[in-house]
Parts: C-alpha cells; structure tokens; sequence
C-alpha cells in the first residue's frame, strides 16, 4: 500500500491553480506536485532501472529537471502524463550507462516463476541476454512483456506512438531469440 | 523457438519486482538539491564577476560609469 506523505493543499479557492503557480515557479505549488506525483514516477522508474536506489535518485534528477524546465509547462496539460515522460527518458539514460554483467537488484515477487522447468544458469543467462539490448529496446520490452503494461500507457510514457512501442518491442524479442539461440538455449 | 517461447523464457528469467512502492519520502532530497543550486553561482557569473572586477582594475575611473548604470 503506497505510504501518504500529507501532500499539501492541492488548490486555493480563488486565483490561479496549482499547475499555474508551479509554472510562474511557485515553490509550494512545486512541493505539492512533488508529494502527490512521487510515488507514481518511482514506479515507472524503478520497473525500468529495477534498483530501488538508483530509482530513487532518478525520481528526485527527473523531478529537478521538471522544475527547470517549468517555464515550458502549459498549465492546461497534463503534468502527470510529462512527468513520467521526462523520468522515463532519464530512466533509459541510465539503462545505457548500466554494464550488462551488474545483476537486477529488485528483489522479485512471491509469484512463482513462469516456466521452473528452466534452470537456473539458463535464466541467468537469459537475464544477461536482456540486459545486453539497446536501453530503448530494453525499457520498452520490460514495460511490455515483463511488467505487462498497457502499450498505449508505454506510448505515453516514452514519448513515442504505439506502433513505436510495438516496434521496439518486436525488435528485442528478435534480437534476444537470436542471442539465445547462438547460446544453445532452445526449448 | 518462436517469440511466444521467447517471451516465456524472459518472464521465467526477469520476475516482476515484488514490491514497486517508493518507500520514504524523497522531498527533504528534492529540497536540498533546489538549495544547493540556489546557493550555486554559475561558471558565466564568475566569468562576469572577473571580467567587472580586472576592468575595474585596468581602468579605475570606468567604475563610476558602471556605478551610474548600476
């Protein structure tokens, strides 16, 4: 169950809104975004970098970057929807500047694994395999298969069209099925 | 192998995180990183700082032209 920060008023009851404020560089209005929409930007972060501290870090640079860049805001759009674009692409930055051989360190959920009859070195080798695509294949992929995130929210999130998303999608697995074959690994 | 089989082996391999929920706060980091730049004078600014102070130098009585702009 997400934690509750106590985020702050959300508007006043007369003048310009809390989007406006953050916008004109209102400090209190940029907490207040800060304190609703943090939990929500972690998450998509850290499905992507699977480091809860690297994530952390990440939410904190993505949201300075949103802050910098208030000026360019428009007040009538979607901040959310922004947000996760401007964490996601941070994100995927960061996947290009991870080394393949540093494991994940989420740790993983109490769901039993899809398939136990594949051993372990097979999965870890698999799990190399991943880790060794291009970051924006590797951040669609996981958003996609493993995650199993609606394509249009991934869309929204990377910044690209559907048909984007799928494409990159199409292309990881393409490549992975390649790298595991050269492995030996066949069902 | 066809993709189907592919996707399964990437689940079996890559389980989903367990939990995703952010657990503390991060907004006393958000705010020491805003204080930090505030209190940050950019490179241009020292450059500019310099440049005032060595024209100062060279030429003393151009600090009453910039103190009547000022």
């Amino acid at each position: 169950m997400p934690l509750n920060f106590a985020p702050v008023p959300r508007t006043t009851p007369s003048g310009p809104s809390r989007l406006e404020r953050f916008a004109a560089g209102d400090i209190g209005a940029f907490e207040s975004l800060f304190r609703e929409f943090q939990g929500q930007i972690y998450r998509w972060v850290v499905r992507i970098v699977r480091d809860r501290g690297v994530a952390e870090d990440l939410t904190v640079e993505a949201f300075w970057r949103i802050y910098s860049s208030r000026a360019r805001f428009d007040p009538t759009g979607n901040f959310s929807a922004w947000a996760r674009r401007i964490a996601c692409n941070l994100a995927i930055d960061a996947l290009k500047r991870q080394r393949p051989e540093v494991a994940l360190l989420v740790e993983p959920s109490a769901e039993p694994a899809a398939d136990p009859a594949v051993s372990r070195e097979t999965r870890e080798k698999i799990a190399r395999a991943f880790r060794e695509l291009p970051a924006k294949l590797r951040a669609a992929a996981t958003l996609a298969l493993i995650e199993e995130q609606q394509y249009e929210e991934i869309a929204a999130a990377l910044g690209i069209s559907v048909n984007g998303v799928k494409s990159r999608v199409f292309r990881a697995v393409r490549i992975l099925r390649k790298k595991l074959q050269r492995m030996g690994i066949e069902p | 192998m066809n993709d189907d089989r592919v996707k399964e082996l990437l689940r079996a391999a890559i389980p989903r995180p367990g939990d995703a929920e952010l657990k503390r706060d991060l907004w006393p980091d958000m705010r020491r990183r805003l204080d930090e730049r505030r209190l940050r004078v950019s490179a241009f600014d020292w450059v500019l700082i310099a440049a005032i102070l060595a024209s100062m130098m060279l030429f003393p009585q151009a600090a009453l032209t910039l103190l009547y702009h000022l």
